[in-house]
Formats: structure tokens, sequence, C-alpha cells
């Protein structure tokens, strides 16, 4: 029974109690008792809904507030995560910076003394074959005595940059001392190293640079010394010097290798 | 009232390796804090900078000045100057004059994006600008 039908039906009930010929009638008393308690009943009913729809209304809105604060405590935490990982990144970028100049030569950015020795002893504690080159640019000092170190250092700068050129990934250039270079060949025999050395010797001859209107160019002298299995990186290293030292005596400007 | 008890409020913590240079000034409305943040309990040292903080902005009236020259935040660092920013926004929202200066070394442009992020849910003013001595 709808709405409406329920309440036609009250009303026909209430109009017939109201009609003065059924007071007597047996029926009369019980039909307005149960018309009394009906109409109770209906209240009771539409008191529990309008109560129940309270709740769900508070239930519903108690939900709201806390999805709110839930979402805005996860914005604050994605925030917090976010602006942390940017400052370990800040940190990781200072330390890869601090990294690098501690172990390159600030001017040429090629490795220093320190990071050659480093690798020197992973080559050595590996077992890895390699050979090892030190180069010397011919008659630098001239260069810095007549156009300054300021011209030097660029000539410098210019001659890394062309030996970065020619190296490969596994390669290894530093700068050993002022105007001396070195060379670390991993799984390099002698006659391949020797070739990389050329090569490098004519791209380095190449770099020109200008002082005063004057186009300046060097030349480099390299000793090539391949390791021995079982020796020392250090007598490597003394061979290759020795190698330098006659390729200097012999005329510069030429590579030699190590006499063993 | 009392020079005294606006003097035991105001803080006054050096600088250290882990720890920013901190400095509250009652008088002029005025916090600064400057330097690395990655304390070993950064409750402790936060604690007091949020309850000067806020008591500074429940006592008084006047407005309040952040100057920062923050450099490094660890994680409870970077939630904690949230926890102050925050109450600064609580403030202004309530019509409270607040402003932040937060100063980096323009060497370091990955600080100002930081401060950049920080900035985000704030409405008062937030000025992020290089230093002209490194912070």
């Amino acid at each position: 029974m709808n709405r409406r039908d329920e309440q036609a039906l009250l009303e026909r009930v209430a109009a017939l109690l109201a009609d003065p010929t059924h007071s007597g009638h047996p029926l009369f008393e019980p039909l307005e008792a149960l018309a009394e308690q009906y109409r109770n009943q209906q209240q009771q009913l539409e008191r529990l809904i309008c109560i129940s729809d309270r709740y769900q209304l508070l239930a519903l809105e108690a939900r709201q507030v806390a999805q709110t604060r839930y979402e805005n405590s996860l914005r604050r935490q994605q925030k917090l995560s976010r602006i942390s990982d940017g400052y370990q990144a800040m940190m990781r970028e200072r330390n890869r910076a601090l990294h690098q100049d501690s172990t390159h030569d600030p001017l040429t950015q090629l490795a220093n003394r320190r990071l050659i020795d480093e690798r020197l002893h992973q080559l050595e504690a590996s077992g890895q074959s390699y050979t090892l080159v030190l180069m010397d640019i011919d008659r630098f000092k001239a260069i810095n005595d007549r156009h300054g170190h300021d011209v030097g250092d660029r000539l410098l700068v210019a001659i890394a940059d062309a030996m970065r050129g020619v190296l490969r990934e596994s390669d290894l250039c530093g700068r050993w001392g002022g105007e001396e270079f070195i060379l670390l060949l991993a799984e390099t025999r002698i006659d391949e190293a020797r070739t990389i050395v050329e090569r490098l010797r004519d791209r380095v001859s190449a770099v020109t640079i200008t002082s005063c209107e004057e186009k300046l160019s060097v030349t480099l002298s390299a000793g090539i010394s391949e390791h021995r299995i079982g020796e020392d990186h250090l007598t490597t290293l003394k061979h290759a010097d020795q190698a330098l030292l006659e390729a200097k005596r012999s005329g510069r400007d030429r590579c030699l290798v190590a006499a063993r | 009232m009392g020079t005294m008890i606006t003097m035991t409020r105001d803080l006054d913590i050096p600088r250290s390796q882990s720890t920013p240079a901190i400095q509250s000034s009652w008088q002029t409305g005025r916090l600064t804090m400057q330097g690395d943040s990655y304390p070993e309990n950064s409750y402790e040292l936060f604690d007091q900078v949020i309850e000067w903080v806020r008591r500074f902005l429940d006592d008084e009236e006047r407005p309040l000045l952040l100057s920062l020259g923050l450099v490094y935040l660890n994680t409870s660092s970077v939630k904690a100057m949230m926890d102050i920013f925050d109450l600064l926004e609580e403030a202004h929202g309530n019509g409270r004059e607040v402003a932040v200066e937060w100063y980096y070394d323009p060497r370091n442009e990955r600080i100002a994006e930081l401060a950049d992020e920080f900035r985000e849910d704030c409405s008062y003013p937030f000025a992020i600008t290089p230093a002209t001595t490194p912070a």
C-alpha cells in the first residue's frame, strides 16, 4: 500500500467515525482505538526514519572529514618525501662533485695522481694486463717562459681535450706532473698501445692556440712499457720513464718502447 | 612587562656542523636560521623553535618575519620546517602579518628550487632571494 492509499484509507476511517449515525455501532470503539494506535505507530516510524537519516548523515560527514584528513596527510607526506628526495639528490651531486675534484686535475680535468695510483693498484690486484705510457710535451718550458703561464695553461687544456678525443672508454689518461701525462691502457698489448700513442701524438701536434697573433703548437715525446705478470707497477713505471727519457735524448717528438 | 621575560624567551643557538644557527628576537618579531640541518635529534632542536613561533603568534599581535639561510636539510628537519610554515599559514589565515625571506647561495640553484617546493602551499609573502654573501 502506497502512502496515498494509506492516507485515503485513514481519511475514510476518520469520516466513518465522525458520522454520528455510527456512534452506537459495536465496531465503533475498537475501530477508533485501532485508528489511534495506527497513527501513533506511523508517527513512531517517521521519527525512527528521521533519526536514522540523521545518523547516516553524521556517518557520511565523519567519513568525508576522515577522507579529507587522509588526503591532506597524504599530500603532506608526499610533499615531505619530494623535498627530502630533493635534498638527497643535492647531496649526491655535491658528493659527486667533491669526488671529481679529489680525483681530477682542476685545470685539464684529467685524472690526477691519486686516481692514477688507485687504478694502478686495482690493475695490479686484479691481475689484468695493461700497458703504461708516460708522455711529455716537448719544450713546454720555453712556451711558458716566452708567453706566460696563462698561455701555457691554455695549451695544456687544449692538449687534454685532444687526448680525450682519441682515448677509449677503458683508457685512463692523467696529468702526472706539470707537462707530463700518463696513460693506462688496460688489456692492451704493446703494438696496439703504440698505434694509440701515435694517433694521440698526431692529434696533439695538430693542436694550435694563438698568442699575440702567433700560432703555437707542440709535439709530444712518449715512453711505452707493458706490464709483465708479477711485476710491481713501480717497475713498469720506471721502464716507461726510461723509454721517455731515451725518446727525449734521441731528438724528441717520438715514441719509444722500453727496452727490456 | 619584562625585559626579563623577553630575554628568557629568545633563542640563540650557535651553528654547529650538523645544526643551523638559530636566533630569535621577540622584540623585533624576527626568527633567523642559517646553515645545514641534520641533527641527531631534530625534535629536540626544532621543538623549541616551533614553541617560540607558536608563543609569539599567540601572545603578540605584531608581524613575524622568518629570515632563512638554510642549506642542507634532512627529512626530519624538512618536516619541522613544514610545521613552522603551517603555523604561519594558519596565523596568516587569521589576518596576521607574517613573511618568509629565504636567502640562498646563487651558486646552488637547487636550494632555490627546494625553497620553492616549501612555498607551494603558503599564501603569505615568501621571498626566495639569491644572497650577496654566501649563506
